[in-house]
Parts: structure tokens; sequence; C-alpha cells
């Protein structure tokens, strides 16, 4: 049926996302971008590639942090490009799509507001996808009532925003509440909607958000470990989709140790590379296990992530696609930082700790 | 077929040299051979990173000072008041070769880095002062309109001040603190407030979202400042407007600020006294004037730092685009550290050696050394690349033909004869002497007038007009033929000799039959046939012939095309396989149908024994029923006889094209393998050409450059010959040809149909304009008779010259395209792109 009606409405945006990803760098762009001596060198060689003369203009000095804004810029300017063409439902599914972002810019707003940055800076580095109007009065708030009443209530956040009113005042902790429990409501509902959809759009993009749903309550488990939250409040951040769901979850929930977050692991086949090698570090003494355990399993997510999204490419006729292509040019906006950083800092060893894409 | 004088038959033969050259000339040297634009460099290290290669360094600094001058381009652009720019032609060349080349390379560097300097710094400072101006021109808005409404509020301050009396007290000690935000300075009505602009687009969302803050306790004003305000740096208009807002109590106020602050709004202080307002704002119009003139200076400094910038721009970016050419040019050289020499390779017509010689050795003279870069000849196999020496006037001619497809390597080149048969074909279908005198002289004007218009910017369009005048020029000669020929000007005819035709009048019958009187119209349509009834059975008729004939006439040209190329490369197969038999199928039954046109002409068949008959319907029975002719219809004795051996004839070619060439590869494969061998590289001619290179290739190393030959014979393209594909391949072919020569006799019909439509046309035109005002009577009529006059000459330039001539000219290169360029062209040829100078979108 999707191959009867598909292209009606989403043909063209499909063919020119598939052409945007055409241009993501392959591993012999990396390979050549590693080379680099200097940031001019990294320069030369990206004007071969997609990202053409993208920093012809800038003045030299090139800083890492110009590299990736003028990246992420290109990247918003295509996703500006695919959601003014979009019809319904794919505009709605794109809106889906700029929602994480504004969770996250209202948190930073928030966060910093609570710090006492000032606004402007803040607003600065606000990512341009995640921005709403009436975004900048969110300083304004003093509690979560406050927030929700005099801007939230407006935006298409204010859903999510509903269950977490009862969180009286902000302090970090409860902000990481906040943030986690829209976060939930978010997955949750871009769930039930990509389910509402139906045909390949559900099935591709429910497997994405499931891992998605799983990342987040792994790295809550495991976060949570030693704080002062309580392990119902802990189990109440759960997303309630994904593959660990439900009974996962529960054990998550009680879980007191990076074991027990294995063996809830291993249940599912994908997962159980994650922890593989975890055994063998433990041997070392427990001291700095944990930190390497960590850092090599948010390595295994991304590269998961990076292979799901691949994944939703080999499947024609689904909005899915747009989802991945937006995941992984941002984990290549990532890599292209990363690298940078490694030359400018003279940081060679570290340069191929980026998580390839083609 | 001499090789010595150029000819546009064949292209240029091609020869690979081989360059040494020194370091310390290599930078004049390619900038010689950019102005000459003659070699086209072959890349020597593909494997290279683009950052690894020797001049990356130079290609950086160019890049540095080209983002410079392209930065200067923006600004004079972003200029208001048009900054003029000398034009290149004017500007004192900046020689970049020479022993002092470094030196004028560092000095232009250093400049362009000053002139950048300074510009950023003026524009920063009218940035800062402009922003300042801004905001005093804001605080005069504010001012203004508050002034306005406390002015209306002072009607209801009686009631104000009873209904918040209550509240006055607490306001009147905190009204210290904050004296600037607030009045309550007794005489006045007691209410804060906060007053500033803000973009007119946030009002909305601001207005919503301190009414939620706020919970509804407020009171909130605003109007629209009428002028927008200008970025200086990046010219964007925003319009703003000025709000004031009435709150209540300490923490509100604050949150107003807070929440006006956030959304990007701009507060100024403003007094609810009615003297401090009209004080502050005498202040603010005379700091504001203060400003402005400084503004104004600034200004007017930083357009004359632009104007020199201007004078010398169209240099710089010429010199920055040269040098980096030569340096991504350097780039293509295999760089020999030890030797201190750079080696290029590069494919140059075999005439200009000489020329490219004596540039080398200018180049090193230039430069002030004694060392010339060496050029050496190499032999080789790889197809050099097609190039045809145009002049501006077989130029077009030749791009109509290279944007179908770029010749194969000295393969007869269709160019040639499209500078005739193009301008012809078009002809038939707009011959019209008046409308072909119009586009002749516009052409001639275009001409005449070269040099002025080469200089000007023409635009796209026009600008194609321009490319094109010498085409235009022959279309307009050869419509002015067609057009006697037809004997149409503008509809009307010519009389020029004495018609054939009497039209007796025999009073009162409006018909008139014509009666031949013995005479014979020299040349052309007889003008008697204008006007008559059967005018158009005949036209049509006549022209419809006229088609077929010329299209077969073109496509037998066409074909014949095929034996200079097979000869020319030793293809003996191909004459005896596909020459022959597609030149019998197509002249057996398209020849002849054309001998039969030209037969039935002949015959007077008013005195003819039998009725003309009908050529269509013979060809039609001659295919379903071979012979079988109706002897009422019969054109000569013998025709069934005759047609059905010309239907053998065309028959018996089908197979001969389709086995043959097959056949004799399989053999040759077959030979081949009997002997022993599993190559199947035998093409005969091959074998030759390879030996040759290898004797060079020893020469070449007998004149010690070391890994010459080898690799040029490596890497040539081994194009490699299935007996499989052969035959597809020749399937292919032979359906396309036989299918191919029906659909095409058909396609020239196109000739008459769009003649045909051109005369009607015009002659429409003629009727619905200007035909019933020739006779004028009284002022009206001159009147109307201009204005129709005027009006008939508009369309027919518009419609008939500019519309119809497009569309006559792409029926004309769709026939040279697809109906002649099927018949012989190959075009699987690489264009010549030569290292030049001269830069296509200078005007820009």
């Amino acid at each position: 049926m999707e191959a009867l009606l598909f292209n009606v409405d989403g043909g063209f945006l499909e063919g020119t996302v598939r052409g945007y990803k055409a241009g993501i760098l392959t591993q012999s762009h990396y390979a050549n971008l590693t080379q680099c001596e200097s940031l001019e060198d990294f320069r030369t060689q990206l004007s071969a590639t997609d990202y053409g003369n993208f920093l012809a203009n800038e003045p030299l000095p090139i800083s890492t942090a110009t590299i990736a804004d003028k990246a992420t810029q290109i990247l918003v300017d295509q996703f500006k490009y695919l959601r003014n063409n979009a019809v319904e439902p794919l505009s709605k599914f794109l809106d889906y799509v700029t929602y994480a972002y504004m969770i996250d810019n209202v948190i930073l707003l928030i966060t910093g507001t609570l710090h006492e940055r000032d606004t402007h800076e803040l607003i600065e580095r606000c990512h341009p996808l995640g921005i709403f109007e009436s975004m900048p009065a969110l300083c304004v708030a003093s509690n979560v009532e406050e927030l929700y009443q005099s801007v939230l209530v407006e935006t298409p956040l204010a859903p999510y925003f509903r269950d977490c009113l009862s969180a009286s005042d902000l302090d970090d902790l409860n902000i990481e509440i906040i943030r986690n429990t829209v976060y939930k409501a978010y997955l949750e509902d871009f769930y039930a909607y990509c389910g509402s959809l139906g045909g390949p759009t559900a099935d591709v993009m429910q497997r994405i958000l499931s891992f998605e749903a799983d990342r987040r309550t792994i790295n809550l488990t495991i976060n949570s470990f030693n704080t002062e939250l309580s392990k119902e409040e802990r189990a109440n951040l759960f997303p309630a989709i994904g593959r660990l769901f439900p009974e996962g979850n529960n054990q998550l929930a009680k879980a007191d140790e990076i074991d027990q977050v294995r063996l809830v692991c291993e249940n599912v086949g994908e997962y159980r590379q994650f922890f593989a090698d975890a055994g063998v570090s433990s041997a070392n003494g427990p001291g700095d296990e944990d930190s390497s355990v960590l850092s090599r399993l948010e390595d295994r997510f991304f590269q998961m992530e990076v292979h799901l999204n691949k994944m939703a490419f080999l499947q024609q006729f689904q909005y899915g696609v747009f989802f991945a292509y937006m995941k992984l040019k941002e984990q290549e906006i990532r890599n292209i930082t990363w690298i940078a950083e490694c030359i400018a800092q003279n940081a060679k060893d570290r340069i191929q700790d980026f998580i390839p894409i083609f | 077929m001499s090789d010595d004088y150029p000819s546009l038959l064949r292209s240029e033969q091609m020869s690979l040299v081989r360059l040494y050259v020194p370091t310390e000339v290599a930078h004049d040297t390619v900038a010689e051979l950019g102005e000459l634009g003659d070699v086209q460099f072959k890349d020597l290290n593909p494997n290279v990173n683009p950052f690894q290669r020797s001049f990356v360094g130079e290609i950086r600094r160019i890049d540095e000072m080209s983002r410079r001058v392209r930065f200067f381009a923006t600004q004079i652009e972003q200029e208001k008041d048009v900054v003029p720019i000398r034009p290149l032609y004017d500007s004192a060349p900046v020689i970049t070769v020479g022993p002092r080349a470094p030196q004028t390379m560092d000095e232009l560097d250093v400049t362009l880095a000053a002139h950048e300097q300074r510009l950023t710094q003026m524009n920063e400072s009218y940035q800062k002062l402009s922003e300042r101006t801004k905001e005093l021109i804001e605080a005069r808005h504010v001012l203004r309109e508050t002034a306005v409404f406390f002015d209306k509020a002072q009607d209801h301050q009686t009631d104000i001040r009873t209904s918040f009396d209550d509240s006055a007290a607490p306001l009147l000690q905190h009204d210290d603190r904050e004296n600037q935000y607030s009045a309550g300075a007794g005489a006045q009505f007691d209410l804060e407030f906060v007053a500033g602009t803000i973009e007119r687009v946030r009002v909305p969302t601001f207005e919503r979202v301190l009414w939620r803050v706020l919970r509804g306790n407020l009171y909130m004003n605003h109007t629209d400042i009428a002028e927008p305000f200008v970025d200086p740096v990046t010219g964007v208009e925003t319009r703003k407007n000025v709000f004031i807002i009435f709150a209540h109590g300490d923490a509100l106020l604050a949150k107003i600020r807070k929440v006006a602050e956030s959304m990007g709004a701009t507060l100024y202080p403003i007094d609810a006294n009615a003297d401090k307002r009209s004080e502050s704002f005498r202040e603010v119009e005379g700091r504001l004037e203060d400003l402005q003139n400084v503004l104004y200076n600034t200004g007017a400094s930083r357009r004359t730092e632009l104007i020199t910038i201007g004078e010398n721009l169209r240099s710089w970016q010429d010199v920055v685009r040269k040098e980096k050419l030569i340096y991504e040019t350097l780039n293509l050289f295999k760089y020999d550290a030890g030797q201190k020499t750079l080696t290029a390779e590069g494919w140059v017509p075999t005439r200009d050696i000489t020329m490219i010689q004596l540039a080398l050795r200018h180049a090193a003279e230039e430069s002030g050394t004694s060392v010339a870069a060496v050029l050496d000849e190499l032999r080789t196999q790889k197809t050099p690349p097609t190039f045809n020496r145009t002049n501006k006037f077989t130029e077009g001619f030749q791009t109509i033909m290279d944007s179908y497809g770029v010749a194969c390597y000295q393969e007869v080149n269709p160019g040639l004869f499209a500078v005739i048969t193009f301008p012809f074909l078009f002809a038939v279908m707009f011959g019209d002497i008046g409308h072909g005198f119009i586009i002749f002289t516009a052409a001639l004007y275009m001409i005449l007038a070269e040099r002025k218009l080469a200089r000007a910017d023409l635009g796209e369009i026009s600008g194609q007009f321009f490319y094109g005048r010498y085409i235009i020029l022959l279309m307009g000669l050869f419509s002015m033929y067609t057009g006697l020929m037809y004997n149409d000007i503008f509809s009307k005819s010519l009389h020029i000799w004495h018609s054939a035709w009497d039209f007796p009048s025999n009073g009162t019958d409006t018909k008139v039959t014509g009666i031949d009187n013995g005479h014979r119209y020299p040349f052309g349509l007889d003008p008697g046939w204008h006007g008559a009834d059967n005018n158009l059975v005949f036209v049509n008729s006549y022209k419809m012939k006229m088609s077929v004939v010329l299209g077969v006439i073109h496509m037998t040209f066409a074909l014949c095309l095929q034996l200079p190329n097979h000869l020319k490369f030793k293809r003996s197969i191909d004459v005896w396989a596909n020459f022959i038999p597609q030149m019998i199928f197509l002249q057996s039954i398209f020849g002849y149908l054309v001998i039969c046109i030209l037969y039935k002409w002949s015959i007077d068949w008013s005195t003819a024994s039998t009725q003309p008959p009908s050529l269509l319907n013979m060809l039609i029975s001659m295919f379903l029923s071979p012979g079988k002719v109706d002897p009422s219809e019969q054109l000569y004795a013998g025709q069934p006889f005759v047609q059905v051996l010309l239907l053998l004839l065309a028959a018996i070619c089908v197979p001969w094209l389709l086995i043959t060439k097959p056949y004799i590869a399989w053999k040759e494969m077959h030979k081949i393998q009997e002997q022993g061998y599993v190559s199947i590289r035998g093409d005969g001619d091959g074998n030759g050409v390879h030996r040759d290179s290898s004797d060079e290739a020893l020469e070449g190393e007998e004149e010690g450059n070391g890994q010459a030959m080898v690799e040029a014979a490596d890497d040539s393209e081994n194009e490699h010959h299935d007996f499989g594909e052969v035959v597809i391949h020749q399937i292919i072919h032979t359906i396309e040809f036989c299918l191919g020569c029906i659909s095409h006799t058909a396609s020239y019909l196109r000739l008459w149909a769009l003649s045909l439509a051109h005369a009607q046309l015009s002659e429409v035109l003629w009727s619905m304009t200007l035909e019933s005002w020739l006779e004028p009577t009284g002022v009206f009529g001159w009147i109307m008779l201009i204005v129709m006059g005027v009006f008939w000459f508009v369309l027919t330039v518009f419609i008939l010259c500019i519309m119809e001539g497009l569309s006559a000219f792409l029926h004309a290169l769709r026939l040279h395209w697809v109906e002649a360029n099927s018949k012989h062209f190959e075009g699987g040829g690489l264009a010549f792109t030569p290292l030049t100078f001269a830069n296509p979108d200078l005007k820009e």
C-alpha cells in the first residue's frame, strides 16, 4: 500500500534525504581527515566532500567550535528545507523530531538560570532546531508550576510536562528528574505516534525508539547507583517501551550494581555485546574498572544507534529515513568535531576514537 | 587530408608531451602556458591527497588572499550607493612572473591584509556608532510615543488617582530607589511602568507570555515605529514597536524587565514627569545629532576606502584566480626533490609544439634564468582528447554539435558540414524574405558592433543570441533565399518575372480559372498561385515532396560520412559489413522514392495517357503486394520488376548487416584460439601502434628519462571486445538503422509542416491586423494604419521571427542531432580542456 501512495507526498523528500545521506562521510574520508596536520588541512580536506566551501569565508585560525557550528548549520538548513516541503503526516513526524531538541533546550535554560548564567549566552548555546519563540521567557520561572503556566503551556511540550508538575523546587536533582520524566513521556508519545502511522514507518521507528528507550533505562540505572534517587523514583523514570520492558525494567529498578545490569542485558541478543568484555577488565582492580566499562558502554551505544539508523535506509516508503538521517548526521558532526579537536590539541593518539558511519 | 593546414573536418592531431621544468622557472612556465592556453595537463599524482601535494602551502596562501578579495567584493556589493569598480582592461596589470614575482605577491598579500584590517576596523566602529544611533533613535521614539500616551492619560487623571489612592504610599517610598523606571511624583498619576522597544514579530508572544507570567495584572500599550531599522553590516531590515507596560509592584516589574530583556527588547528609562521627559527628549535629540555627524564621517571614510579598493579589485581578483590556477596545475606535476625539476605530462596539438617550445624559452628568459623547460614528445596508445580549432565564425556551429556529443579523436566532424546544412534546413522551415531580412540585419548589427558588445554584459538570454550571431547571419541569408524560392515576403508574393498564368476577368463571375500562357517563371514559385483556390493543395504537395527529397539527400550524405572514418581508422570490415548494406537499403527504398518524385514532376500529366499515381500508395503497395502494379497508376514501364528487385535488395541487406560483422569477428577469434593464443586483443591495427610505442620508449630511455614509457603504456584503456558484445551491438545497430530509415524519412516531413505553419501564421497575422486598414480614409483611418502597422511589425518580430525562429531552430537542431548524426557519428571523445587563463565568467 505504501508503495502505491507513499511517493505522492513523500517521494520527493525521501529522494532528497537519500541524496543527503549519500553525502555522509565515509571511511576513506575519515582516513583522509585523520591524517591532517592542522585545521587548515582539515578545511581543505572537508572542502572535497559534500560540506563544500562551508568554511571558505572564515578568517584563519579556525576554531573547532566554528567547525561544529557551521556543520550544524548545514544540517539545520537541510532539515528546515525538508520541514518546509513536508505535508501531513510527515510534517508532524518532523515536528516530533524537533521536540527532542526543544526538551534539551528547555532543560539547558532552566539549569542555566538556576546557576545564574546570562540568558543570551544560554540562548546562543541552544540547538537551533529546538528554539521556539517564547523560549527566552523560561528564565523567569522559579518553579515547575510557573514554568508550565507561563511558557510551556502553549508549546507542543506541554503534555509531557504535565506529569512532573508535582516536583516543586528547581534544583539540580529535580531538573534531572524533570528531564527524564519529560523525555520518557516524549519517547512514549513518539512511539505511539509512529505506531499510529503504521506500516514500515512503525517497524523502523519503533525499533530505533525502543533502543533509545533501553539506552536511557540502562544509563539511568547505572547513573543512579549511590545517589539520593530512590528505587521507586528510578522505576518511574523508565520509559514504558523498549525491548527491556517490562520485566527487564523491573529488574533494573531493583539493581544495585553493574553486574545486575549486565545480567538484564544478556536477555536481549543484540544487547549482549554491550558488556561483552567487561569481565576481562574486571581483573584489573575495581577502581577504574567502572569508568572504563561505562565509557566503552557509551561507545557501544553510539555504535548500536548508528547501526540501527543505517538499517533504516534499507527500507523504502517510510519516514524512518528522516529520523535516521538526522541522527547519523549528528553523529558525523560529533565525529568531525572530535577529529578537529584532536588535531587542534595535538592528541593524535586518540584521533581514531570516533564512530565511523559508512 | 593534409596535416599542414588546420581543418574542421577532423580534430587536431594531438601529441602527448612530457615537460621537465626546473623548479625555479616552474611558476613562470605554467603562467606562460596558461596565457597560451594550449596544453592540457594530466594529473601525475592521482594517489596523493590534495593536502599532501607539493604546492599546498602556496594554494593556502592564495586561498586566504582570495578570501580577502571576496570579502572586499561583498562589502562593495552591499554598499547601497554603487561603488565604481574599475574594469580589468583599464587596470594596470599586476606582473606575477619574472624575478620580482615573489616580492609582488608578498606586497599584494600585505596590501590586502592591510586593507582588510582597515575595513574591518571601520566596519566595527561604523557598526558601533550605528548601534548607538539606533538606540538613540529608539529612545526618541519611546519618548515621543509615551508622551502621546501620557497626554491622553492626563484627561483621565482624576479617575486614575482616586482608584489608586491606596497604593500611592508604598510606591512613593521605593520611588527613590528606582527613580528611573517609575514615577510617583504626586502631581502626575502614580503607576509604575516599563517602556522600551521590541521587534514587531515578537510582540504577540511577548504579550502572551507577560499576560501569563503576571496573571493578567498588567496594562500594555504598544505602537509601531514607522521606519525600519537597517543593520549596517548585513543590511537586514527589522521593524520594531514601542511598548509601555504598566504594572503594580516591585516583583512584577522585575519580572517584566527580565522577560523583556530575554525576549530581546531594549528598555529605556522614561520619567513620568512631563518636564523631565521633554528635557531628556531634547538631550537625546542633541546627542543624536552629534552622533549622526560622526557616523556620516565614518561612513564617508569607509566609502573612500571602498573606492580605493574598487579601483584595484578586478586586477586583484584576476591575479588571485590566475595564481590559484597556476599552483593547482603545479600540483599535478610530479616533483622530484633530488633533481630539482618538476615533471609534467599533457596533451598538446602537434601543430603547436614549436609555439609551446618558444613559450617555454620565453618563460625562462622572463624569469631571468638560462635553464628552460625541456619538452619531449611521447608516443602513446591512449586516445588523445578531441580538439577542433574554431574561429569566431565556426565556433557557434561547432558548439551545436559538441553539445550533442564530442567527436572521437580524428573522427569526421559533423560541425564542419553544419555550417551550411544547419542554416539551410532552418531556412527551409523559415522561408520568408522579409523575416529572413529582419534576422539577417539583427545578426549583421551584432557582428558590426562585435567589439563593443563583447565587452558589455549582455545577460544570459541576449548573450546567447550574441554567441550565435554568425549562425543567425547565415540563417537569415538562407531564409531570404528560400523565401525567394517560396516567393514569400511577409506572406505576400513578389512579382518579378512574367507569371505563367493569366487570369482573364470575365465580368460578373467571381471564380476565374487561370490559363497557361506559355511563360515559365524562371525562379521560385509562380506568383500566380498566390491567392488561388488550390494554392494550398499545390504548395503542400510541393513542399511535402521537397522535404522528403531533402531528407533523403541529407541522410545519404550523413551515411557517406562513415566512409572516411572507416578508411581513416582502417576498418575495412565496416565498409563491407556496415556502410555498403546500409547504403543499398536506404537507396533501394527511399532513394527510389526520390527518383520517382523527380520523375513524376518531370511529366506533363495533362497530356499523359494515365492518371498521375499516388506515390505514397505506390510505396505502400511495393511492400504489401510486390510485383503487382495497377496499370492505371503505373508510373513507367517495367515498374513491377524494378520494384521487386529493389525490395529483394533491401531484404538481403538486413541479414547482411546483421550477420557479417559478428561472423567475421567470430572467425577471427576462432583463428586466434586455434593458434593457441588466449588473448582476444587482435584488432590488427592495435599491434602496430604498440610496437611503435615500445620503440619510442626505448628511445626515450636512451635520452635518460627512466620510467618514461612503461606507465604510459600501462594504464592505457584496453577496451575489451567480447564476441557477445559485438553480436548485441550489431543487432541493435541493425534494428536501429532499418527502423530509423523509415522513421527518419518521415521525420523530415517536419520541414514541410513548419514551413507551412510559418507561411500560414504570417498570412493570418497580415490579414488580421494590417490588411483591412491598408486603404485609409480620413484621419481615423491613417491613425489606425499607423497603430496597426506598428502592432503588425512588433508581432512579426516577436512571434514570427523570434518565437517561430526558435522553433525552427530546435527542429533543425533535431534533424542534425538525431536524423543525421545517427548515421555516422560515434561521438565517444573527450573534449580538449587546456589550462587557460581566459575566464568564461569574467563579467560576473
